[in-house]
């Protein structure tokens, strides 16, 4: 069967005025349904590059990256928002919330993107939000809720479309310590339950321990794969 | 898309209601020129509109209704000798002097006409009728004029090229796009008062032609048989007259123009605000996009804001000129609403917001996902 996200010396420069710059240098990664990913580094490592590319966001300089057996690095830059479309959801530490949007119209905007529309895609959206714990406060605008509230309501909107690979960038990088670990927490969970690949790019270590598998980067190179011991 | 673009202006009251307050200005601005245009090219041509008649002879090379030159009076048995002519009458619109009650003179278009016969006169009366100018001395004088003139009532007199006239009526619908008050005479009256027009000349014979004549035909040969006059169908005068007015007087330019910058105004407000909340919801549509939603998806919203703020605008706009309507009529001018007119107008709201949009677009569809790893 084939896995989620899988690379083969995929690698990323820049052109910088005349320098060459590399942000990830050749890297195989192979990532699993069901697993949560973490990938680590100090700010510059390449780790938001490699997520980017990873999202189809980025197009990789070579290298080939498959996601569920589709060989996606050749396509062409319009050719890669159907992929996101049918395999990837995002959060990222800003939210990225419609502040005029409640905290289910945003889900449900989110859904409508994806093509779901209907009735089923404001059931889906209420199932979703009662799922992160978001019931009682789903009408409520992003300014009414707190910041662990609207991460949770940025997490309903990735998971709601039932895309197969969630990236999170920094997802708890604008809550407390005991809020980004909730968050973590039920994303991991809904991640396990639901089978979904999760990939997270941090710099908390804190958070270490709610991965199952974490990638160490430094200067653009994967330094080390580390296999949670629980 | 509709409901969410609602939610985004509802969300920043203040700024929506400055943009739907552009809009209703530009709109506003945009219907009342229209409509003061359309009401004086109107104005323009009343009489030839609302005068029975299928052709109108005219002296050679006339710019338009009210200054046209006389020619030889003979030649309207010429017309009636026209086998395809059922009847034919003739009509003098001069330049006069009427003295003013309390001192000088004011300059008036006169229009002589047969009374007995109607044609050419006044199609609606406030006071008197037409029939009494027969036999004297006689004017009528449009309601429109009464400020101009002096509160004139029937029975009163005036000296019009220093000749005594009695009022004997007053009519009601006959502006001058000359801004000269018209004053309505008998056709001999006219021809006396007038030393340029003298006793032998007319300034229009105006024709009816025989059920199923043609009128091309007729006009045609009319052309051929008439030396020195030209032969106009009504609707080729009445748009001579409006041309005359609109193009070479430079005053239809000047209406255009000020619509046109309405137009830009609106366009500028609507797209400085529609572009403003679009960079600041960047991230929000970059997220859309990252998820796989497709430009156009996101281009609804954009062109959704804009549709909500055009119609509101219209809408608020149109209640308005309703209202102004009365106002203009109230001052003597004249204000043209019709549905034409405000469908022309809401087509051109539309595209004016619409077209603000397109800034919008062209950021949004240069957002690259990629600003959303950028904290």
């Amino acid at each position: 069967m084939a896995h989620p996200i899988q690379t083969e010396k995929l690698s990323k420069t820049y052109q910088d005025g005349r320098v060459e710059v590399t942000a990830v240098l050749p890297a195989d990664i192979t990532l699993m349904e069901g697993e949560v990913v973490g990938l680590f580094g100090p700010s510059g490592s390449g780790k938001t590059t490699l997520l980017s590319i990873l999202g189809c966001i980025l197009r990789p300089t070579a290298g080939m990256l498959s996601i569920y057996g589709n060989d996606v690095s050749a396509l062409a830059e319009t050719e890669l928002p159907a992929v996101r479309k049918k395999y990837i959801s995002f959060i990222f530490q800003g939210f990225n919330l419609f502040p005029a949007l409640t905290g289910f119209e945003n889900v449900l905007l989110g859904l409508r993107m994806k093509g779901m529309t209907g009735k089923g895609a404001e059931l889906r959206a209420a199932a979703i939000l009662n799922e992160v714990g978001l019931r009682e406060r789903m009408h409520f605008l992003p300014r009414d809720l707190s910041g662990g509230q609207r991460q949770r309501v940025a997490v309903a909107r990735a998971l709601a479309p039932d895309s197969p690979i969630i990236l999170a960038d920094e997802p708890t990088g604008n809550l407390d310590h005991a809020n980004g670990r909730k968050v973590m927490e039920l994303l991991k969970e809904l991640a396990c339950v639901q089978k979904r690949c999760v990939v997270v790019a941090t710099h908390d270590n804190r958070i270490e321990d709610i991965f199952d598998r974490t990638i160490h980067m430094e200067d653009g190179k994967i330094c080390g794969i580390k296999r949670s011991s629980s | 898309m509709f409901y969410i673009a609602l939610r985004i202006l509802l969300y920043d009251k203040v700024r929506s209601l400055i943009t739907l307050l552009g809009v209703i200005f530009a709109v506003g601005l945009i219907f009342n020129q229209l409509g003061t245009f359309l009401g004086l090219m109107e104005t323009s041509s009343v009489i030839i509109d609302h005068t029975p008649g299928d052709m109108w002879i005219t002296s050679k090379n006339s710019k338009n209704f009210d200054f046209s030159q006389p020619f030889p009076e003979h030649l309207y048995n010429k017309v009636l000798s026209e086998p395809n002519v059922a009847s034919a009458e003739k009509l003098i619109v001069a330049w006069a002097l009427i003295k003013q009650k309390e001192g000088g003179t004011e300059q008036i278009e006169i229009v002589g006409f047969d009374p007995q016969r109607g044609v050419g006169g006044p199609w609606e009366m406030k006071t008197g009728n037409a029939g009494q100018l027969n036999n004297g001395n006689f004017a009528i004088v449009d309601e429109s004029a009464l400020k101009r003139l002096g509160n004139l009532q029937v029975g009163d007199y005036r000296d019009v090229m220093w000749r005594r006239l009695q009022i004997v009526g007053i009519s009601r619908g006959v502006k001058s796009f000359t801004t000269a008050p018209i004053v309505f005479t008998s056709y001999k009256l006219a021809q006396n008062l007038v030393a340029y027009i003298g006793p032998e000349n007319t300034v229009f014979v105006i024709a009816k032609l025989k059920p199923g004549a043609g009128l091309a035909a007729t006009k045609e040969k009319l052309r051929q048989n008439l030396v020195g006059v030209d032969v106009y169908t009504r609707d080729e005068f009445s748009y001579k007259t409006r041309r005359y007015w609109a193009v070479e007087t430079g005053v239809g330019f000047s209406f255009l123009l000020t619509i046109v910058i309405s137009f830009l105004v609106g366009m500028l407000i609507v797209g400085q605000t529609i572009y403003n909340s679009t960079m600041e919801h960047i991230k929000e549509f970059g997220t859309l996009k990252a998820i796989g939603a497709s430009n156009f998806e996101i281009y609804k919203i954009i062109f959704s804001q804009a549709v909500i703020n055009a119609l509101l605008g219209y809408v608020v706009s149109l209640v308005i000129t309703m209202i102004t309507v009365r106002l203009y009529d109230a001052i003597g001018m004249v204000l043209v609403v019709r549905w034409w007119v405000n469908l022309a107008v809401l087509a051109l709201t539309l595209v004016m917001c619409s077209t603000a949009a397109f800034v919008s677009i062209r950021r949004i569809k240069k957002i690259d996902p990629a600003i959303l790893f950028r904290g």
